[in-house]
């Protein structure tokens, strides 16, 4: 197995608000490979991309607070680093793209000089015009047309699927080897979501880099993603290659999201949520935070009262599930698609 | 943009011309300008018949009106019913001195303002943000008036008891306008105090205004872009925050500014300067309509610019809103 890109260790995140403190993050951890794409999917809230804002210095401090863990990216800890190294790694070696084209972009300057600055920002010996050159290539390379007119023009004067494609290409200026897609598309309509997808695809093969999307979108997750880390209330709760999840998901959560999904190939009348609500974050309920809503839990005690651990069990160590009982769930009828939901 | 400008002068020269029918339809209805010299003893009924005679004063309003539509466009406003005195050079004069005075204390009051402001927002919840908005609260709440005397006792005081000049309390100058540097210092030491009173409620209106803007800036998603990109946190702040939270002040100030060409009535009285708000208080005393009328032109023609201005920065600042 290679080297990961990026390892996140232990990390814990909180917030303090007015009501009490969030924990947004609690022991996370996961690796990124070289050139794959990790999608990270979970609820609103579930703490998916705070882990990723935390490791580039990106939440606002205070109210966040690191209270443990390391990023290691390329063998350098980014939680430890230096403001002015941490800043030489954004949008240079990592570089994000946001879920709100509509918004990320700042309205009261052109949409090439945004690009051109990113690209001005780590590389010493770019001077305007060269970086302007580089802009327009890269908004070529996202599907941006008449690039040359395009770059002088405000992000009101783009639609939203083209302000994501400009997003896009400021985020691979500088071919990062890490690239950290938040929500990309939610914000747009489906048939703009469907032509991003190809412009991640596009980066994603111009830069080969190591890719972390963010999302709650399975759709997305089955098209782009290699690996799925699965995230429930701050925690990683399952963790393997996308075809182990969408196949035999060894999570009681992962298998409502799964059960919760529309179906061509069975008679279905109505979908399968998952009952009740998120937790709350400030008081998350004791032991497995998914045990209120679990369908597999049926009343053990153990659930309500230890935290259960991400581990292995028996299928093969790159399958990993925070269940006390995921050796259980193989059995597909104990939860399984189809099954008899309890009143 | 040059087509808009000129549609939007255009226009205004319309709204000024109804309000100017307005406005002198109130003023002259409102009292009879002769009245104080025919109730004084020494004034022939001659004298009082002759003036009537010029300027038209038993005629129609509608007419009258065209009278001084043509004296305001052909003689500069032409000049006053007691005294024949030109009004335009008067109001020249005056204007000047309320210029000089509300440019200083908006220079002020923008500069420190802003600083403020930003310092405030960068700073959140620091004891200067808390002290600056203890401050802002207060300088709003103190009237103008009080502040005004209050400064002139502590200045008159200090004079008093060290013989140290430091701030001229009234008036404008001590020293012939042709001095030089003497002039200047002298205008300065004079202005110094309505300046300040003036910027003080500004400084606590503006800043609030920076520091709302720069907050709100500072949490948006493209600041985050811009971190996001590993530009210099400066460069962050300058580029992409400071500018946006410019524009709702930008408005503020162009508006503010167009109002107080106007005069500053209070301060201006009680610091008996020769400006445009002492000029007006004692032109409507007089009971003559015509100085009122050529100030009250002057003043909606800068309120109407000033309004223009703004709308003309704030497109500048901001894309979204250029006017072709």
């Amino acid at each position: 197995m290679p080297e990961p890109v990026l390892s996140i260790r232990d990390l814990t995140v909180e917030f303090s608000t007015e009501d009490g403190v969030v924990s947004a993050v609690t022991d996370v951890n996961y690796d990124v490979f070289p050139g794959e794409i990790l999608g990270v999917i979970g609820e609103s809230g579930a703490g998916k991309s705070v882990s990723v804002m935390t490791m580039l210095d990106l939440i606002p401090k205070p109210p966040g607070k690191v209270l443990s863990g390391e990023a290691i990216f390329k063998g350098r800890d980014l939680l430890t680093m230096s403001k002015r190294d941490l800043r030489d790694v954004r949008g240079g070696d990592i570089a994000m793209i946001f879920q709100d084209p509509m918004t990320s972009l700042n309205p009261v300057l052109t949409v090439g000089s945004q690009i051109a600055e990113a690209v001005l920002a780590h590389n010493r010996d770019a001077d305007d015009d060269s970086a302007r050159d580089r802009a327009i290539e890269l908004l070529r390379l996202v599907g941006v047309p008449n690039p040359e007119q395009r770059f002088d023009q405000y992000p009101h004067e783009f639609s939203g699927g083209m302000r994501q494609r400009g997003m896009i290409a400021m985020a691979i200026a500088n071919e990062p080897s890490m690239l950290i897609a938040d929500e990309p598309t939610t914000a747009l309509d489906v048939t703009i979501q469907a032509q991003i997808v190809e412009v991640l695809r596009t980066a994603q093969r111009e830069t080969h880099a190591a890719t972390i999307l963010i999302t709650h979108d399975l759709g997305l997750i089955a098209e782009l993603a290699d690996r799925v880390c699965v995230m429930y209330a701050g925690r990683v709760v399952e963790l393997s290659d996308v075809y182990t999840i969408f196949n035999s998901p060894r999570h009681p959560y992962t298998v409502g999201l799964m059960n919760s999904l529309p179906r061509v190939d069975v008679d279905q009348e109505m979908l399968q949520p998952i009952p009740g609500q998120p937790p709350s974050m400030i008081a998350p309920p004791p032991g497995c935070a998914f045990h209120p809503r679990c369908l597999h839990s049926r009343g053990r005690v153990v659930c309500r009262t230890d935290v259960p651990p991400l581990r292995t069990f028996g299928e093969g160590a790159d399958h990993l599930s925070a269940c006390h009982f995921a050796e259980e769930l193989a059995e597909a009828h104990v939860v399984g698609i189809g099954a008899e939901q309890p009143a | 943009m040059l087509t808009y400008i000129i549609r939007r002068l255009l226009y205004s020269v319309v709204v000024l011309l109804v309000a100017s029918f307005l406005i002198f339809t109130f003023v002259t209805v409102s009292g009879d300008p002769l009245s104080f010299l025919k109730m004084s003893p020494g004034v022939s009924q001659e004298t009082i018949a002759n003036i009537t005679e010029r300027k038209h004063l038993d005629d129609p309003i509608i007419v009258r009106y065209g009278y001084w539509l043509r004296d305001a466009v052909t003689d500069q406003f032409g000049t006053t019913i007691i005294g024949e005195r030109k009004i335009m050079p008067d109001i020249q004069r005056v204007m000047g001195h309320t210029l000089q005075l509300i440019i200083a204390a908006e220079l002020l009051a923008i500069t420190l303002a802003i600083s403020i402001g930003v310092y405030s927002a960068l700073r959140q919840y620091s004891v200067f943000d808390y002290l600056a908005t203890t401050f802002s609260f207060l300088g709003l709440a103190t009237p103008v008036f009080w502040l005004a005397l209050m400064l002139q006792v502590l200045f008159v005081n200090v004079y008093l008891w060290w013989d140290i000049r430091i701030f001229y309390t009234a008036n404008l100058s001590g020293v012939d306008p042709g001095g030089g540097i003497d002039f200047v210092l002298d205008r300065a030491q004079h202005l110094a105090l309505p300046v300040i009173v003036l910027s003080i409620a500004n400084i606590a209106t503006y800043s609030r205004y920076m520091r709302g803007a720069m907050l709100e800036v500072i949490n948006s998603d493209y600041v985050r872009t811009a971190r996001a990109k590993g530009l210099k946190e400066r460069r962050v702040i300058m580029r992409h925050a400071f500018r946006n939270a410019l524009i709702p002040l930008t408005t503020v100030v162009a508006l503010n500014f167009g109002a107080l060409i106007g005069g500053v009535v209070v301060t201006e009285t009680v610091f008996a300067l020769d400006g445009m708000g002492f000029y007006f208080i004692n032109a409507l005393n007089s009971g003559d309509p015509y100085p009122v009328m050529a100030w009250l032109m002057i003043v909606s023609t800068g309120v109407i610019v000033f309004n223009l201005l703004a709308d003309i920065t704030y497109g500048i600042l901001d894309p979204r809103v250029r006017h072709d």
